[in-house]
């Protein structure tokens, strides 16, 4: 299992690391001294740095509120709502950036809605807002749902002995509520510092190399061949991540899980009739509701619009059309649909067919309380701090430009490159849903299967692996997502039009002019883009709930 | 008495032989040493405080923990290496652990996949008779969790007898359950022990459950075995202070011998010594007596016997009883009086110098 990770993860980011401190095999600070000396790589870093901490700012301040409505509201569709906050995150980053130009876009939904009213058009293209809302797209509903969870977890108990001794609603909130939510939102800040600064796809398509993050940039000298400098400005980017991530895994170790006992708070109806109407609060909520719309749905309503829409407003079906011309011309360097969306499910099984054993195993060394489980724990999360740049350039340097092994010179090429970096990238999401599930499982009953005469595997298909089902299943669901939406390492990795895959394609439709300036074959693609991952992810969902009903 | 080819079984009719046997987690040493030999169809209790290492005891002759040093022997064979599925044991635990998502029935049969059964039944009859023996005819199709919490622990004790184990091991099986449950379901396990003949091993922490339940008990304290034998001797004849306060309610008092070698002085009192203690004076001394063993008067008439005058502090009804806290020099004393009205203000206690037990 290491093993596999050396080969696919370790060896090829270490070849990037070390490419910042070996030049033909002589440790030298030059690069580094080069890139930290540059004041305009001072500044880039400077800027990667703050618009992630703008980012944060807004997506904590977007994603409370809606932690507050969820934990302590009841009402139709909660629990739906709920469970959808995970979704953004496996939406595909690059369709989600084509969703944010179609809703903001110069001739986009928003626009076109404030000329109705005589208003506009606002230009949010290429400015530094309409990445931060992107980037509250993804992270504000991990903010809501770490911090639903915490609030979720508070013992009513604790809150009534608070309110016997003399305190008001706000002072117990204050001394008992407030104390077990500020380490949720904590976590869930430093995680969205984390992604936000490794953003790659949503500032290159709304920000462009104008408000290029390290990430951009290091694309961009990658498409220049500027491979040193690139590599250098990976080492420094994955240094600052490794540290960020080291941080957030001291700081959740410390953090005490909340008993399972006790009751939990009670949840108010959000809807009282009239009264709801004059009630500050609620109005406050519905507003915020109101607002969450526009930024959640809007962008994805806005994709599909603008797929069927000519600038003018009018129906059409033209980009579609695009795409079928797409598919049967002849002319080289054309990128082809079909192939797209077929390379894209075939990576996504491949991929969530090594991702789901890569995980359980991960799961199962997790769960176990040793030093070396917990060094072994720290070199398998490790992959989460390394950007998908960073990977996908170490992949080219080592498996895919060849390496040297016992005298022969290995390369390994495109689709199964792409299906391992794309593992890689997936298998943490399948740990993080199976570790809970599995550490839930009372350890006697593997005790007593053992004692009934299974041997350890056995008791794991029989008994462990049965009742993480729905864990499996939406791991599963999750690698196969993840894969299908991968943007950052396949770019790189998808030389030609053979392995391009449906985010690949879509991000090279962005700049296609063919039908003029429009942004219309790209959100048609989007839109397919969009289609395809719902119907695996409902598919998958589907499958494994027949397969887990016994 | 016939002698066996095998120099590694230390006592002949032993069916689970533990020896010089260590446990440790980390720096804590949860077993130390202990040595046991566990009669054929013996039902054995370890009874002590939390933290003992009892459970720690019962899961390594399970098989669950890897002792460090020391031996276990089940039927004769050496299994200290051998993982818990080649020892055939039967395990129930407190909180039942039935497998959540499997039927009752599937629950009992699961260690049938392993086990071939004498004179080839079918596993099928074998789950069937084993529901009826835990009272559970016709709730094979029942899921866990649509079972009451003594009908889950009926259960796993049916699962854990179905593959015809050599040992029965308990760890605390009716911990989770209501007080009066509990009396009820231990005497159908002790019923169901007799029927079988089966070599069990039962663990606690309720030392009046180990006294109701079992043929021997060891008493167990920081790791170490305090004492092993009858209930009846455990409980009339306690090996230690450890013994004397952890078994049925106990008064225990330490001092030191008087001059005369007849009393034992403890600060601000003294209570006699029984006759024939073989004790020189000066030397430190550990007594204790039963509170059943001491008589209460209030009257004021004078009493044969060792005497003390005590004040009472508190009185618990225990239905058929009162059990009175007496204060003595600052000391409480603890006599339980079968009397109708609760005893109350300045009484005598009398009790027999024979009765005290020197520790």
């Amino acid at each position: 299992m290491l093993a596999t990770l050396v080969v696919v993860f370790y060896y090829p980011v270490g070849s990037v690391l070390s490419s910042a401190i070996l030049v033909d095999g002589q440790f030298t600070v030059d690069p580094l001294v080069a890139v930290l000396g540059d004041p305009f790589y001072v500044d880039l870093f400077g800027f990667t740095a703050y618009q992630a901490l703008l980012s944060t700012v807004v997506s904590v301040a977007v994603g409370l509120p809606g932690a507050y409505l969820l934990a302590r509201f009841e009402f139709p569709g909660r629990k739906f709502l709920r469970s959808v906050t995970i979704l953004p995150f496996v939406l595909p980053s690059i369709m989600v950036a084509v969703g944010f130009l179609a809703m903001f876009g110069q001739t986009g939904v928003f626009n076109d809605l404030l000329s109705v009213v005589g208003l506009g058009p606002v230009k949010l293209v290429g400015t530094l807002n309409i990445i931060i809302l992107a980037h509250a797209f993804y992270n504000a509903p991990l903010v809501t749902r770490l911090v639903t969870a915490a609030w979720e977890s508070v013992d009513t108990r604790r809150v009534e002995t608070a309110r016997t001794l003399g305190a008001s609603p706000l002072r117990a909130f204050y001394d008992v509520t407030l104390p077990q939510l500020i380490p949720a939102i904590l976590t869930s800040a430093v995680l969205t510092f984390i992604f936000t600064f490794m953003s790659f796809p949503i500032v290159l398509a709304l920000g462009g190399l104008q408000l290029a993050t390290v990430e951009v940039w290091l694309y961009a000298r990658v498409q220049d061949l500027a491979l040193t400098e690139a590599a250098t400005l990976g080492a420094i980017e994955t240094a600052l991540s490794l540290g960020l991530i080291y941080i957030y895994l001291r700081y959740e170790a410390t953090q005490i899980k909340s008993s399972s006992g006790g009751r939990r708070l009670a949840r108010k109806p959000l809807f009282v009739g009239w009264r709801s109407l004059v009630d500050p609060r609620r109005l406050g909520l519905f507003a915020y509701s109101l607002l969450a719309v526009v930024l959640f749905v809007g962008p994805l309503a806005s994709l599909v619009i603008e797929s069927l829409t000519t600038p003018q407003g009018a129906f059409t079906l033209d980009y579609y059309g695009f795409l079928l011309s797409q598919q049967s011309s002849a002319a080289v360097g054309t990128t082809q649909p079909l192939p797209a969306i077929s390379n894209s499910l075939l990576f996504g099984v491949g991929a969530l067919a090594l991702a789901l054993p890569m995980g359980v195993l991960v799961s199962v060394v997790a769960i176990r309380e040793s030093r070396g489980s917990r060094l072994a724990e720290a070199l398998l999360t490790a992959p989460l701090a390394v950007s998908g740049i960073v990977l996908g350039l170490g992949m080219l340097r080592t498996l895919v430009f060849g390496t040297e092994l016992f005298g022969h010179r290995i390369t390994v090429t495109g689709p199964i490159v792409i299906v391992t970096v794309h593992a890689v990238a997936a298998y943490p999401f399948v740990t993080r849903n199976i570790t809970p599930a599995l550490s839930g499982i009372d350890d006697r009953l593997v005790d007593a299967a053992r004692a009934l005469g299974a041997d350890r595997q056995t008791a794991l298909v029989d008994i462990e692996l049965p009742l993480i089902a729905p864990a499996l299943v939406a791991g599963a669901a999750f690698a196969f997502a993840i894969s299908i939406g991968e943007f950052d390492s396949t770019v790189l990795l998808a030389e030609g039009v053979d392995s391009a895959t449906m985010p690949v394609a879509l991000e090279r439709y962005i700049g296609n002019r063919s039908l003029g300036p429009s942004l219309g074959p790209a959100t048609a693609m989007g839109t397919v883009l969009l289609a395809v991952t719902t119907i695996s992810f409902v598919l998958i969902d589907r499958t494994g709930r027949r397969w887990n009903r016994r | 008495m016939t002698m066996k080819e095998t120099n590694s079984i230390p006592t002949p009719d032993a069916s689970v032989d533990v020896t010089d046997l260590r446990v440790r987690f980390g720096s804590v040493t949860a077993l130390d040493d202990v040595s046991l030999s566990i009669r054929d169809g013996e039902f054995f209790t370890l009874v002590g405080p939390s933290g003992c290492g009892k459970t720690t005891l019962l899961r390594s002759i399970a098989g669950l923990e890897t002792p460090s040093e020391g031996q276990v022997i089940i039927d004769g064979r050496e299994v200290t290496a051998e993982p818990p599925e080649s020892r055939n044991i039967g395990i129930v635990f407190q909180n039942y652990a039935l497998f959540p998502h499997m039927s009752v029935a599937e629950n009992i049969a699961y260690g049938l996949r392993f086990h071939d059964l004498s004179g080839d039944r079918d596993p099928d009859e074998r789950v069937a008779e084993l529901l009826e023996l835990v009272d559970l005819a016709g709730f094979g199709d029942r899921e866990p969790d649509q079972l009451s919490g003594g009908q889950q622990q009926r259960v796993a004790l049916a699962r854990a007898l179905a593959p015809e184990p050599d040992v029965l091991l308990l760890d605390e099986p009716l911990s989770a359950l209501d007080a009066r449950l509990r009396k009820q379901l231990r005497v159908q396990i002790k019923t169901i022990q007799r029927e079988l003949d089966i070599t069990t091993v039962y663990v606690t922490h309720d030392q009046a459950e180990a006294l109701a339940i079992s043929d021997r008990i060891a008493v167990m304290q920081d790791g170490q075995l305090q004492q092993v034998d009858t209930p009846e001797a455990v409980y009339r004849d306690p090996a230690s202070r450890a013994v004397a306060e952890f078994i049925g309610d106990n008064n225990v008092f330490s001092g030191r011998v008087t001059d005369d070698g007849s009393q034992l002085s403890i600060e601000g009192g003294l209570l006699p010594l029984p006759t024939g203690t073989d004790t020189a004076d000066g030397t430190s001394v550990t007594l204790s007596i039963r509170p059943e063993l001491l008589s209460i008067y209030t009257d004021n008439q004078p009493v044969d016997g060792q005497t003390l005058s005590a004040t009472v502090n508190t009185v618990e009804f225990l239905g058929d009883a009162y059990h009175v806290h007496c204060l003595w020099n600052n000391r409480t004393i603890v006599v339980k009086a079968a009397a109708t009205t609760p005893p109350k203000g300045e009484v005598t206690l009398q009790f027999d110098a024979d009765d005290i037990h020197i520790l």
